[in-house]
């Protein structure tokens, strides 16, 4: 009986070692380093792979971008940082690693890594650190050589859910959100605030009657067992009338789905998120894409940190406006989608031409919490630190995890 | 197909099983391996077969030497074994099992294979139902599919290991028939390792004897039993008649006891066993004396009716509460349930006699020397089980057995046991009953039966037929009884 | 027979062997110089102390699991359940953490039992679940699952930092809940003696002990040992809890030394990484915590292989992965004692 049982579950170990080898998608080839004596080293930490199309892609190109326009600067990637996919290696490790290495520029690209990147950088004082998202040199709970990148994605988000609005039929959008922080909650809101107004001016509909529903998976990509399933999530939004879907994930599952079905000839749409070719996977299907490009910020940081120059901030970017397709000029930008298409493309145009003018506020008062308080009175506009620490979706939104 | 065995040696361990055995088999005969138990039969069989690899000597096949890796191996060359225990997968069908270890294609022509399997079953007069599972079988059916398999894959020496032991009368006497037509008729060599003289007698043309692992001698069939008797035990063994005493008080009593399996579901049983008495329960194999028998160590659940062990009714029995009670089930599988494989005859000791938290390891191989000595085993204290020959670990199963044993139930305790063997297991089990436990057993020898037991409990289909005391029946009467007659 | 004797006396050298050989072709399709992969493993897993004691750091809670698994595996169980086991003992630790604050020495033993309860709870769970006809690997995967259910609900829910759920984890813990760890390393000497009071138990408890027996006799032949007076119910419950107790003391080790709060993914299949340690060390006792310590080094090695090659970042995974495949290729041990067996036979006859 035990023999038998050794077969068998040999074979279910098999499967759970073949698991385990193949989890991380193909990297890409090898680049041995040769760093010269005097040639700035940064490194860059990713919490996912860095081609997922997404979030960390996005800063894997930013990382490739400054390599590019900087001469004998070389960058050293740790992709996968996170506990499920390397229990074994912590962010100490990697950044101890890097500095023996000789990275000067420690760039940690996610919220994930916000805490331990204090305590690393509290004990790397030579080396500089970065983090994105963060907020810890606004906070001033970071040390002097720790500064915080962010892009104002918020804008972008507003045109996505407008692009959104434009183009929806049954009334109902649907929002792949990532997992709850003040990040995601802005920007969800952001991409709520913008849909409404499109909605309303545009389309001459009641902007109450417009359904915008967000569910949290749980995490910034799917974790097998641990979030829920993005895929599945996706297909229950278009199960459940939404027909335009818009990701707030780092992975492409919304529009990924979406072309699916489209294939079937449902009549659906996405806005995938984070990276310049997001689309890529079902063009036709996608209304556009909300970009960060990391290259231009992360080229400032290290030039300042070659030029010995570099100074504690927390920078928020903003979108530079007239080069908003253009991943070399700007940190967060929008292109459109082949599914984007007449009307709802010039209507699209004119939104952001008035965004870009300062014509349309959509932070002006009233903003109402989804519990009913007033955030920001009438009358009044939110004001940066109010827009960042947005305490929760606003009143209208649907939220599920 | 002509076999020679040529000087063949093999030892476990210490114990040397073979010492240079050289034999010769000729085509179209049937030859009888006899010998008691430990005298190297099955171990010269199984290296014959492919099962085990001999440490020195040659197998030749019609002069040619072999090499067998595997009873695949063995098969492929001509050789095949029909085990006492069925190599068979007990889950599996009839069909599938006939199926596996064939060689060929991946793909299973299973229907044309369930025809072949019928056809070759009636070529040799066995019915065979190939979608019937084989848990659901009886040993001899078990056996006559197992032989099928090995004729269908090229046996033409086949090696019959206690072929008759745990059949039934009818299912004996068709495997006789076959087995000569194979001789005579295909010219097939046979070798029937028995312990049985009567048998060797009735079907075997010629017999080798092996005493302690070398061979005795041979004899040619017919001959005096005498002479065989003489050649394995180099002595006669001497039974002594016992005295029957009185029952003394309940150790166990059924009353409308039934329990139920998938093939069969028993009759309400009343029955009373005292202490000092010894219960043969006589049937055919699957007449529910087996079921009965588990049930009473709470191995089987009753599906009705009510135990009392000692006059005290027990509820859902289990076998750790019975064990407690002085209940102790001796099952006829001694590796499969009894012994542990793999672990030595200290470990054994240990684990039935906990010293405390920890092992004291001189402590238990004292105890197993003990018991060796005491119990006549064959073994050191650190030979693992398995190393032991079937008669061996059936004394050493005895030896594990406390003193103070108030009902002992046995599966054919003496199954496989030479004729000196079963004297001393019974010897030992009447030293039990003299100390005041009762003994119910159950066995398919009709003789043993008669002469250990002071009742006899007939089944037939699932019923108890009749209990009577055994001074006042016969084999004949018992015969007909176990048959279904009134 | 024609089986070459020297095999097993290689083993488990030889599948690490012929592991390492397949990797260094894999690295060279990738274009990459095995040598300077490899030295790059050797460097991240022994490089400087402080490496060092990262590798031993990380191997703690692995060696607490496999020597559970030991124990369960000695008693024909498969407790694949593990990884919930470990979480669990996370949890329980955290708990602790989170609701009481004590001298250190009292908190971290309080933390260490809670921890050790929690995971002997989630195992005596599949043993339950065994005995009313759930395969304990069935079992064990469906609490694996609910384990890490039940990690998310607390951490976005009753446990969330004062800042707001983020699914990320509970807010640290108060400096006298953790373990007091080694410079920058998480390494705590501790945990250390932890581990090493547990492989002397599970010596003890599998060579000399009379309970060990029992599992012996019950993992073997569970038929024979019921005969024999062996209690299946009951050992494989404590075999199940005693393995989830020491899981549990894994899961502890990870969020009081490896991380400073309850995270979403604590264990990140240590537990399964467990199992294959086991079944690479052929379940012996001795060959485990070294069999441990390798997957340590090689997983621990990686993060420096990553950075100095830009390789694919799961090459230590893959190097295990085939390690685990080979082993179980090369048959199981079984066999291996047949082989061992005739080899010695062989050797005495000349």
């Amino acid at each position: 009986m035990f023999k038998m049982k050794v077969s068998f579950v040999s074979a279910v170990l098999l499967t759970l070692a073949l698991l385990l080898a193949a989890c991380a998608p193909a990297g890409s080839g090898a680049q041995p380093p040769a760093a010269g004596d005097d040639s700035l080293v940064i490194g860059l930490v990713l919490v996912g792979p860095r081609n997922d199309r997404g979030w960390s892609q996005a800063h894997y190109e930013g990382g490739q971008f400054v390599e590019a326009n900087l001469a004998g600067l070389q960058v050293i990637v740790f992709e996968s940082l996170n506990p499920a996919d390397k229990p074994e290696a912590t962010l100490a490790g990697v950044v101890a690693d890097m500095v023996a290495q000789g990275a000067q520029l420690i760039i940690t690209t996610s919220d994930e890594f916000e805490e331990d990147t204090t305590t690393v950088a509290a004990s790397h004082p030579d080396v500089v650190f970065i983090n994105v998202s963060g907020d810890d040199a606004l906070t001033g709970e970071a040390p002097p050589n720790l500064g915080n990148i962010m892009g104002r994605m918020e804008d972008m988000k507003a045109i996505a859910g407008c692009a959104a609005a434009l183009n929806t039929q049954t009334g109902h959008l649907g929002y792949l959100g990532p997992l709850v922080n003040h990040e995601t909650v802005r920007l969800t809101a952001s991409a709520y605030l913008g849909a409404r107004h499109c909605y309303e001016t545009y389309r001459g509909e009641d902007p109450d009657t417009l359904q915008f529903d967000v569910t949290w998976i749980g995490f910034w990509f799917n974790i097998p067992g641990v979030t829920l399933d993005p895929t599945e999530v996706a297909n229950n939004f278009f199960d459940t009338g939404v027909d335009v879907l818009l990701s707030g994930i780092d992975t492409t599952e919304a529009i990924d789905v979406a072309g699916q079905r489209a294939a079937a000839d449902e009549a659906v749409l996405a806005v995938p998120y984070d990276y310049l070719h997001a689309c890529d996977s079902s063009p036709a299907f996608c209304l556009g894409v909300p970009f960060f490009s990391w290259g231009p910020a992360y080229l400032a940081a290290a030039e300042s940190v070659a030029r010995g120059q570099w100074e504690q901030s927390w920078a928020w970017y903003g979108a530079n406006w007239d080069a908003l397709t253009d991943p070399a000029q700007t940190t967060v930008g929008w292109v459109d989608g082949e599914g984007l298409q007449g009307q709802a493309a010039a209507d699209l145009h004119d939104f952001i031409a008035k965004l870009a003018s300062g014509e349309v506020d959509l932070w002006a008062g009233p903003i109402v919490l989804s519990d009913g308080t007033v955030y920001v009175p009438a009358g009044q506009s939110a004001t940066d630190e109010q827009i960042w620490y947005l305490p929760s979706l606003l009143q209208g939104m649907g939220e599920s995890r | 197909m002509r076999v020679e065995l040529e000087k063949i040696s093999k030892s476990f361990g210490p114990v040397q099983a073979n010492r240079a055995i050289s034999l010769a088999f000729e085509p179209g005969l049937i030859y009888g391996l006899l010998g008691e138990n430990g005298a190297g039969k099955s171990t010269l069989m199984k290296i014959l077969s492919g099962y085990q690899p001999a440490d020195s000597g040659r197998i030749l096949l019609d002069g040619a030497p072999q090499r067998f890796r595997s009873p695949l191996d063995a098969l492929a060359a001509g050789v095949g074994m029909l085990y006492q225990d069925p190599l068979d997968l007990p889950p599996f069908t009839v069909l599938e099992n006939y199926l596996l270890g064939r060689r060929g294609g991946l793909a299973i022509p299973r229907r044309r294979a369930a025809g072949e399997l019928r056809e070759l079953g009636a070529r040799y007069g066995f019915e065979v139902h190939p979608h019937e599972r084989i848990e659901d079988l009886s040993l001899g059916e078990r056996q006559q599919l197992e032989l099928l398999r090995l004729l269908s894959g090229g046996a033409r020496l086949l090696i019959l290991d206690e072929p008759t032991t745990g059949i039934s009368a009818a299912q004996k006497e068709l495997l006789f028939n076959s087995l000569r037509s194979l001789a005579r008729d295909e010219g097939k060599t046979l070798i029937l390792v028995s312990h049985k003289l009567d048998e060797v007698q009735e079907l075997c043309n010629r017999a080798y004897v092996l005493r302690k692992g070398e061979l005795a001698g041979e004899a040619e069939l017919p001959c005096p039993n005498k002479r065989l008797v003489g050649l394995m035990f180099g002595q006669l063994p001497s039974r002594p008649a016992r005295p029957r005493p009185e029952a003394g008080p309940p150790r166990l009593e059924l009353r409308g006891a039934a329990v139920r399996s998938p093939r069969l579901r028993t009759q309400p049983t009343d029955l009373q066993v005292g202490a000092g008495e010894v219960l043969g329960l006589a049937g055919l194999e699957g007449s529910g004396q087996e079921l009965l028998l588990r049930a009473c160590a709470g191995l089987l659940p009753l599906a009705a009716g009510e135990l009392y062990l000692s006059g005290v009714p027990q509820r859902r029995l289990d076998y750790l509460t019975a064990r407690q009670l002085g209940v102790h089930y001796l099952a006829a599988g001694r590796l499969e349930e009894g012994l542990v494989s793999g672990m030595t005859l200290s470990e054994h000791m240990a684990l039935v006699n906990p010293n405390g938290l920890f092992v004291d390891r001189a402590a238990s191989k004292a105890q197993a020397a003990e018991r060796i000595r005491q119990y006549q085993v064959v073994a050191r204290p650190r030979s693992r089980v398995e190393e032991l020959s079937g008669g061996n670990q059936q004394r050493f199963l005895f030896g594990l057995l406390p003193p103070d044993a108030q009902l002992i139930l046995a599966e054919h305790p003496t199954r496989g046991l030479d004729l000196r063997s079963s004297d001393w297991i019974w010897g030992q089990l009447d030293e039990r009953r003299k100390q005041g436990a009762a003994i119910v057993f159950l066995s398919a020898e009709l003789d043993e039966i008669l002469e250990r037991s002071d009742r006899i409990a007939v089944f037939f289909a699932g019923r108890l037929s009749r209990v009577l005391p055994a001074g006042e029946t016969s084999v004949d009467e018992l015969g007909h009884l176990i048959g279904g007659g009134a | 027979m024609s089986r070459p004797a020297w095999l097993p006396r290689l083993w488990p050298l030889l599948p690490s062997f012929v592991a390492l050989l397949l990797t260094s072709l894999l690295l060279l399709a990738f274009g990459a110089s095995p040598p300077l992969a490899f030295g790059a493993i050797w460097e991240g897993a022994f490089g400087n102390q402080d490496r060092l004691l990262t590798t031993v750091a990380f191997w703690i809670p692995l060696m607490l699991s496999s020597l559970g698994l030991l124990i369960s595996f000695r008693a024909g169980l498969w407790n694949i359940g593990i990884e919930g086991q470990f979480i669990l003992g996370a949890i329980g630790a955290s708990w602790v953490a989170l609701s009481l604050q004590l001298p250190a020495p009292l908190q971290i033993s309080l933390q260490m039992l809670a921890a050790m309860a929690a995971g002997a709870l989630w195992a005596g769970l599949a043993g339950v679940l065994k005995r009313w006809g759930v395969h304990e690997i069935f079992g064990g995967l469906a609490l694996n699952n609910l384990a890490i259910i039940l990690t998310n609900y607390l951490i976005a829910g009753p446990w969330q930092p004062p800042e707001g759920g983020s699914f990320r984890g509970t807010a640290p813990f108060h400096a006298d809940a953790l373990l007091p760890l080694v410079g920058a390393t998480r390494f705590s000497v501790v945990a250390l003696g932890l581990a090493l009071l547990a492989f002397g138990l599970v010596v003890l408890a599998l060579r000399n002990s009379a309970w060990g027996l029992r599992l012996k006799a019950l993992g073997r032949n569970p038929r024979s040992a019921l005969l024999l007076g062996v209690s299946s119910r009951r050992e494989t419950l404590l075999a199940m809890a005693f393995c989830g107790a020491l899981a549990g003391l894994g899961g502890a080790v990870r969020v009081l030394s490896w991380f400073d709060s309850l995270r979403q993914s604590i264990s990140g299949g240590i537990g399964y990484l467990a199992l294959m340690v086991v079944i690479l060390a052929a379940f012996r006792l001795l060959w485990t915590p070294l069999v441990a310590f390798f997957f340590a080094a090689v997983l621990s090695g990686s993060v420096v292989l990553q950075l100095r090659t830009q390789l694919h970042s799961s090459l230590g995974n893959i190097l295990t992965g085939v390690l685990v495949l080979l082993v179980l290729l090369f048959g199981n041990l079984d066999s291996l004692r047949a082989w061992w067996a005739e080899w010695r036979a062989g050797r005495r006859r000349s």
